[in-house]
């Protein structure tokens, strides 16, 4: 198809060219290990829903966060380098999650990821800013997902709450060790993804048989005619049956809303897992505070509203400071947690400060990190699991959780065969004014 | 009755269109070159003709000729003449050999105006054109430095298959080149056929099995074939656009859907994402940014309905696409070239099944749907023999020895930012290999806004033109001036520029950006 001469003339041309061809090297730098700090800043970002629904339930995380931050900032930094937060709003939506994190990561240029919140936001969200491949650590996932706990899958990502597996363990343990509830017929309403198969599996691998295959249904997918028709079916169960609903606060809200509509509130124990436990969340969307009250629920932390712990007062005090005009409840304390761990990680990376050296330092001392929760953490070279265990307790009409038959009892286990045991670790003492000193 | 005269009306369609297949003339091989050039008023020669193999061509050369000339290849054509079919040709459409020199007038005239030569060819053949585009490019190529021995620089450039045409242009004849420009690139034939035979096959399997969708009969049963195809998928889209409107949240599968029952029960809205999701077709479209909703309802809208609704939009487009070019590379091949026999739907999928969850209607929808199409679904066996012509035309080796650049959009619904990735990898295997120079290669890429959907008062999407970073090669003159005035310098220098040169020259566009850790997923076909 092509004359001979000129394939010739391309080829000699192509020597030619070759012959001066200019070495000079202008590709682009690649993400270096030390992107995001200088000598005086640290700059850390997070993507999480501010605003949508969800962001009614979590929008205070980044605020809270920067407000410890700031006062950190405020007591001299990390090694002399003051901590940015550069905060985007995904709204919780998965398409926004990735954007959002690539911005951060290619535009923002941060350090490293803080506090991601939410299972289908941050695990496309971490795919395609490509976490990995530019070795950006994703600190203290905000999500109860085992898989994030996978370090061949999210090799830079390191789990903080307990996984969902690991809360239906012990709520099944709680269920069989109680005698008002061991008796009753139970009943799972769960969310038909990670977050409910989680669960379910958890429960399985507790023992734990309920009266019926789980009801399970697409998160934004349970209407309050599906609830009321759940409940009324229900109803007909004699006794006191136990109905578990392991899904978002929005959906335990429906369910309880629809209980009331039907005057059904006194005939079941409801039990909402920690993500849908949430009494404040539960009192904003229009639940009754009667029937908030004796909703049982799980949580590794103390009572946002315990001014006697001693975190609880500390991070109350820098909320007031440095967050002003924001209540203060559990979502507020788990961001300035997280924060508290993010502070400590960065210390114990060390002066010469490298984003395989941060992921070492938690690796290797994160487990020793002082922290409100009430349960131990499990960072180790091989495990990125963060807290592995809950209490339970009972929410009142205030909207406060206090243990289940007035005794605290804290439950470890794993997400996989380990057995729930009462534990008695004693959490570290919180560090002078809530200034690390790791 | 009223079928009748349904059937009736579709039989004169497909008739008059076969009239008017049959009475085109498609231009014959090896023909003399021919040369006609003119002057205008604005001093621009334009030299018009056809080269050896009869493909007409066009040069457009302007009295302030600084020596660099573009030599643009254009995307993919229709192989057949179309007669009316609303929305893929509402005024249906011939076969177009025409030259292009530049991807818009805009362009075209503003680089005549810096002093810029500009070039194209038609190409001998339309359809999956790539050999016979690399041919049309370099005979005027060479027909350009014949007539202008001025020429000293050149710049290869394409949109779409002309992208990949540029590429293997210039990994054919770098000797002939000085910078590439390859703009929404496509990946390789069977790279492409699969994505969208893809979808094509799960819009059959799922919701009308009337859809023939590979196997075409060869001569012009084939192309009646092929055109009541089009008439099939458009009428299971527009289906399926109805049930929507009807009940966004709980939408109805098609009258002409045979699943079973309990597939049934799953809002179709679901199993269109599925489609789009095992496919690799883009969960942005023109209309739906799948980040944002009507007011008080952004969540919910952007996680459970905006990522279908935009497949579905832009599937009306990847099935058309599907058709014609899934018609045209069997003829071309001399057998079926689509293949799903092997393909794991499960895998496929991957994370996207809790990304997700929710609009895909939970995990055990999405078992069903995926346990349908793996176990259940009749599949496609490609004619190995077919594939192997098709794969006969030049793969892209990333054999890169002059200063390149691409310009892609991670959310083209065609052509995806990871036929990019693609040829980044194949660049850096050559690199390894010792074929090609490092340091050639500058991705720019091209994003849409955080969030660009509009709704009115009831909260329904509001249209719009399409927005910049979506839709298929859709830049902006000014996008496309400042990457291709970077080629020009690169073609000058024989390098890259440096980094703070590049951001420069885009620094003025909220959507254009480098960065070398930016990688979108490969297409389907190569994970």
């Amino acid at each position: 198809m092509i004359r001979n001469t000129r394939t010739k003339r391309a080829v000699i041309a192509s020597a030619l060219i070759t012959a001066g061809a200019m070495v000079l090297s202008t590709i682009p730098a690649q993400a270096t290990e030390t992107t995001g700090v200088t000598a005086t800043s640290i700059k850390l970002g997070i993507s999480s829903p501010k605003t949508g629904s969800a962001g009614l339930v979590y929008g205070k995380v980044p605020g809270a966060m920067k407000a410890y931050f700031d006062y950190i900032n405020a007591n001299g930094g990390v090694n002399g380098r003051k901590i940015t937060l550069v905060s985007h709003d995904d709204k919780y939506l998965p398409r926004l999650a990735a954007t959002q994190t690539t911005k951060l990561v290619l535009n923002d240029k941060v350090f490293a990821i803080v506090g991601a919140l939410g299972t289908a936001t941050h695990s496309n969200a971490y795919n395609a800013a490509r976490l990995a491949r530019n070795n950006v650590p994703s600190l203290f996932v905000n999500t109860g997902f085992s898989g994030f706990a996978s370090k061949a899958k999210y090799p830079t990502a390191f789990m903080v709450l307990p996984s969902y597996a690991m809360e239906a363990k012990i709520m099944a343990k709680f269920i069989k060790d109680t005698p008002a509830l061991a008796p009753q017929a139970s009943f799972l309403i769960a969310q038909d993804d990670e977050f409910g198969i989680d669960g379910v599996g958890g429960f399985k691998s507790g023992g734990h048989t309920f009266a019926a295959t789980p009801t399970l249904y697409p998160q934004g997918g349970l209407t309050s005619a599906l609830a009321e028709g759940a409940l009324t079916s229900l109803s007909a169960v004699p006794g006191k049956p136990i109905l578990v609903l392991f899904g978002t606060t929005d959906t335990t809200a429906t369910i309880l809303k629809a209980a009331e509509k039907l005057a059904l509130t006194n005939k079941f124990t409801f039990m909402a897992g920690s993500v849908g436990g949430d009494a404040n969340t539960l009192l904003a969307l229009g639940v009754k505070a009667t029937t908030v009250d004796g909703v049982i629920s799980a949580s590794f932390f103390p009572d946002a509203k315990d001014a006697t712990d001693e975190y609880v007062k500390q991070f109350m005090e820098i909320n007031t400071k440095y967050n002003k005009g924001v209540s203060f409840d559990n979502t507020v304390l788990q961001g300035m947690n997280s924060a508290m761990l993010t502070v400590q990680a960065l210390r114990a990376a060390g002066k010469n400060l490298t984003r395989t050296g941060l992921m070492r330092a938690i690796d290797t001392k994160g487990s020793t990190f002082a922290s409100a929760g009430l349960a131990p953490l499990n960072y180790s070279a091989t495990s990125r699991v963060g807290y592995n265990g809950y209490w339970i307790g009972q929410l009142n009409a205030k909207g406060e959780l206090k243990p289940f038959g007035g005794k605290l009892t804290l439950y470890t286990t794993d997400s996989a065969s380990a057995p729930v045991t009462a534990s008695t670790f004693v959490r570290k003492s919180i560090p002078k004014n809530g200034i690390p000193n790791n | 009755m009223k079928n009748t005269f349904v059937k009736k009306g579709l039989v004169a369609l497909i008739s008059s269109a076969l009239v008017t297949a049959l009475a085109v003339t498609a231009p014959s091989a090896a023909q003399a070159a021919t040369l006609t050039c003119t002057k205008a008023a604005n001093k621009v020669e334009t030299c018009t003709g056809t080269d050896d193999n009869g493909a007409k061509f066009e040069i457009r050369m302007p009295a302030n000729f600084n020596g660099t000339l573009y030599v643009y290849s254009h995307g993919i054509r229709n192989n057949v003449n179309l007669p009316p079919i609303p929305v893929i040709a509402p005024a249906g459409s011939v076969i177009d050999y025409s030259p292009e020199v530049a991807p818009s007038l805009t362009v075209a005239n503003a680089l005549l105006k810096q002093g810029y030569a500009l070039a194209g060819s038609g190409a001998s053949a339309q359809g999956w054109s790539l050999e016979e585009g690399v041919d049309g490019a370099f005979q005027v190529l060479q027909i350009a430095q014949d007539k202008y021995p001025k020429v000293s620089r050149v710049v290869a450039w394409g949109n779409s298959l002309g992208g990949l045409t540029a590429q293997a242009f210039a990994e054919q004849y770098s000797g002939a080149i000085d910078a590439v420009l390859p703009m929404c690139i496509a990946d390789s034939a069977q790279s492409q056929i699969t994505m969208a035979g893809d979808f094509l096959w799960g819009l059959k399997t799922f919701f009308n099995p009337a859809i023939k969708g590979t196997g075409y009969s060869a001569g012009p049963a084939g192309y009646r074939e092929m055109l009541g195809d089009l008439q099939q998928a458009l009428g299971t889209l527009l289906a399926l656009q109805a049930a929507i409107q009807a009940d966004p949240l709980r939408p109805a599968w098609p009258a002409t859907s045979t699943v079973p029952d309990t597939l049934k029960a799953i809002p179709v809205r679901a199993a269109i994402l599925l489609l789009g999701l095992v496919s690799g077709i883009s969960t942005q479209s023109k209309s739906y940014d799948a980040s944002s909703g009507p007011a008080g309802n952004e969540t919910t809208f952007g996680v459970v309905l905006s990522p279908a609704l935009a497949v579905l939009e832009n599937g009306a487009e990847a099935v058309a696409l599907a058709i014609l070019a899934n018609y045209d590379m069997e003829v071309r091949a001399g057998g079926v070239v689509y293949d799903n026999s092997r393909t794991n739907f499960s895998a496929r999928l991957g994370d996207d099944a809790q990304v997700y969850a929710a609009a895909l209607s939970g995990s055990t929808a999405t078992t069903g749907m995926v346990g349908y199409l793996q176990l259940l679904a009749p599949k496609v066996t490609a004619n190995p023999a077919a594939v192997a012509k098709l794969n006969s035309m030049y793969q892209l080796q990333g054999k890169i020895e002059v200063p390149t650049f691409t310009l892609s959009a991670p959310s083209d619904h065609i052509t995806p930012g990871g036929a990019v990735t693609y040829l980044n990898k194949q660049y850096a295997a050559a690199i390894s290999a010792g074929t090609a120079k490092a340091n050639m290669l500058l991705n720019v890429w091209n994003k849409p806004a955080d969030s660009y959907s509009t709704f009115d008062a009831s909260g329904a999407v509001t249209p719009a033109k399409t927005p910049n970073g979506v839709g298929h090669c859709n830049y902006t003159a000014s996008q496309v001036l400042a990457v291709a005035r970077l080629a020009a310098a690169s073609a000058k220098s024989g390098k890259l520029p440096s980094m703070t040169t590049a951001n420069a020259a885009i620094k003025n566009d909220a959507n254009l950006f480098i960065d070398p850790n930016f990688e979108p997923p490969l297409l389907k076909f190569r994970q």
